[in-house]
């Protein structure tokens, strides 16, 4: 629908996602987000519950510091970001409402670093958190309408760069034009309902998680070649049963 | 018709019923889910859904009136092309008395609805936010015919009580909790979908059954309905513990 914005643009023009590195992805979607955003730095890390708190990339020792008074004092924009599955805005620290969300790491942001809005993104797909991109800028402010509208499709994007690390099938997405038709054309539908109905229902099936139950309608779809979508559609259809001998 | 005169006290009762859910730390799915099925019944409607729209401008599926999958298909093409996309877009509300004729300005969603043979009118009604639309509520009827401009207000009412509660008190305070809230609501619905899915396949459900389980268990143990949708996509809650007789009664006869 809308244009892309500078952001979602630069990690789109950094091509297609290649081997298992999501460090070198997270550095890639935070080097986009400092170059196409009013913001000073940036860091992905990893929250969930059954993981280890893990900082994947983090742009500057200020960032890094942000992450690990998070993790350390256990509040913030990430730690609820993470723990919410929503957008933590805070367009100026220093401000009375804002100090009172997190009283302790506010403090500590405002007296051991520079920084003065921080803007955390969860990088998730349904129940899936593959992470929490921390955005932070020295200069108070609220992103602009556009900037957010960016902020957003870039976490989107991102988010579905580390889902296809995690899920790929082998190999299926090597460049950027692969990326663009196999995996995030929005009218290839991955957005559509079916296919989270049908992760739900593979989930069930397989006795998994949902990142593990669409990485294996993905495989299927792989080996079939046939798109993700319409493997979904069999499985809400009963017309496809997942089962562990299947390749 | 004394239509008015019978629908005052269904009218107070919607409003009471969705002002209660807006209780401290309350699910915006669930709010949006009694705000669709009022929409039904106050309006005379045969199906209804509520669309939002992400950053970018795109519309998303957030609640319908019924998970039927013909619905569900509608409510989807209507994410691209249809009443909702120009209401959405011109933030006034547009009625399409006979969706027959309509064929010129939305092939595809016409086309759609001529195929499932369900429904003969529709009206989309935006979700307006000072000068911004935040998405639109749709109402499908299977006869032909105008909304009546009484109806169309209580739409419009309808609308903005939806409008209201995904803005929440916080957002005197708070500009960025509209952004925020929005996002919440759009990824809480991927969560039901996946949980839909994992009923379905458990309990041998229609995704509209298994929508009304997980409905029906969230109420009777006044649990929020997007909690107990990421319970069961993650595991932590077995499929089987939802299975208590959903009390559909509640909707129509709140507290």
């Amino acid at each position: 629908m809308a244009e892309f914005g500078p952001a979602t643009r630069a990690l789109l023009a950094g091509g297609g996602v290649n081997g298992h590195d999501d460090r070198a992805l997270a550095q890639r979607i935070c080097q986009a987000c400092i170059k196409g955003l009013d913001i000073d730095g940036a860091a992905i890390s990893l929250l969930t519950a059954s993981v280890a708190r893990e900082t994947l990339w983090a742009s500057d020792p200020v960032a890094e510091l942000l992450e690990d008074l998070q993790f350390s004092l256990n509040e913030g924009a990430c730690m609820q970001a993470a723990a919410t599955g929503s957008p933590v805005l805070v367009p100026d620290l220093g401000e009375g409402t804002e100090m009172a969300r997190w009283p302790i790491f506010a403090s500590a942001v405002s007296e051991r670093t520079p920084v003065r809005a921080l803007f955390a993104l969860p990088l998730q797909w349904g129940v899936t958190n593959l992470g929490v991109l921390d955005l932070y800028r020295t200069a108070p402010g609220a992103l602009s309408k556009s900037q957010w509208r960016d902020a957003l499709s870039a976490a989107d994007m991102g988010a579905l760069m580390l889902l296809h690390l995690r899920t790929d099938p082998g190999g299926i997405v090597s460049s950027h034009d692969g990326l663009e038709r196999a995996w995030m054309n929005p009218s290839l539908g991955l957005h559509r309902a079916e296919i989270h109905q049908a992760t739900g229902m593979v989930l069930v099936q397989l006795g998994v998680s949902a990142a593990e139950a669409l990485a294996r309608m993905r495989a299927h779809a792989f080996s079939q070649q046939r798109l993700l979508l319409e493997v979904a559609q069999d499985v809400v259809n009963r017309r496809l049963v997942f089962s562990e001998d299947m390749a | 018709m004394s239509q008015s005169a019978s629908r005052e006290p269904m009218v107070s009762r919607a409003l009471v019923s969705l002002a209660d859910t807006l209780v401290d730390d309350y699910d915006i799915i669930d709010m949006l889910d009694r705000l669709v099925g009022y929409s039904v019944e106050l309006l005379a409607a045969d199906a209804a859904g509520l669309l939002l729209a992400d950053p970018r401008g795109q519309l998303h599926l957030a609640a319908a009136s019924s998970e039927d999958a013909g619905l569900m298909e509608l409510m989807q093409l209507q994410a691209e092309q249809g009443p909702c996309v120009d209401c959405y877009t011109t933030k006034t509300p547009v009625s399409v008395p006979d969706l027959s004729k309509a064929a010129d300005r939305w092939p595809r969603f016409v086309a759609a609805v001529a195929e499932q043979g369900a429904y003969a009118s529709v009206h989309a009604i935006p979700l307006r936010l000072r000068s911004e639309a935040i998405g639109a509520l749709n109402l499908l009827h299977r006869t032909p015919g105008s909304l009546p401009d009484e109806d169309l207000a209580l739409g419009q009412a309808l609308a903005d009580m939806a409008t209201i509660g995904i803005l929440s008190e916080r957002a005197i305070r708070r500009s960025e909790v509209v952004n925020e809230q929005l996002q919440t609501a759009l990824s809480s619905r991927v969560i039901i979908e996946q949980a839909k899915g994992v009923l379905a396949q458990h309990s041998g459900l229609s995704m509209d059954a298994a929508f009304n389980q997980l409905r029906g268990y969230a109420r009777a143990h006044n649990l929020r309905l997007s909690e107990v949708a990421r319970q069961l996509a993650e595991r932590r809650l077995d499929p089987a513990r939802t299975t208590t007789p959903a009390t559909r009664t509640e909707r129509a006869n709140p507290g």
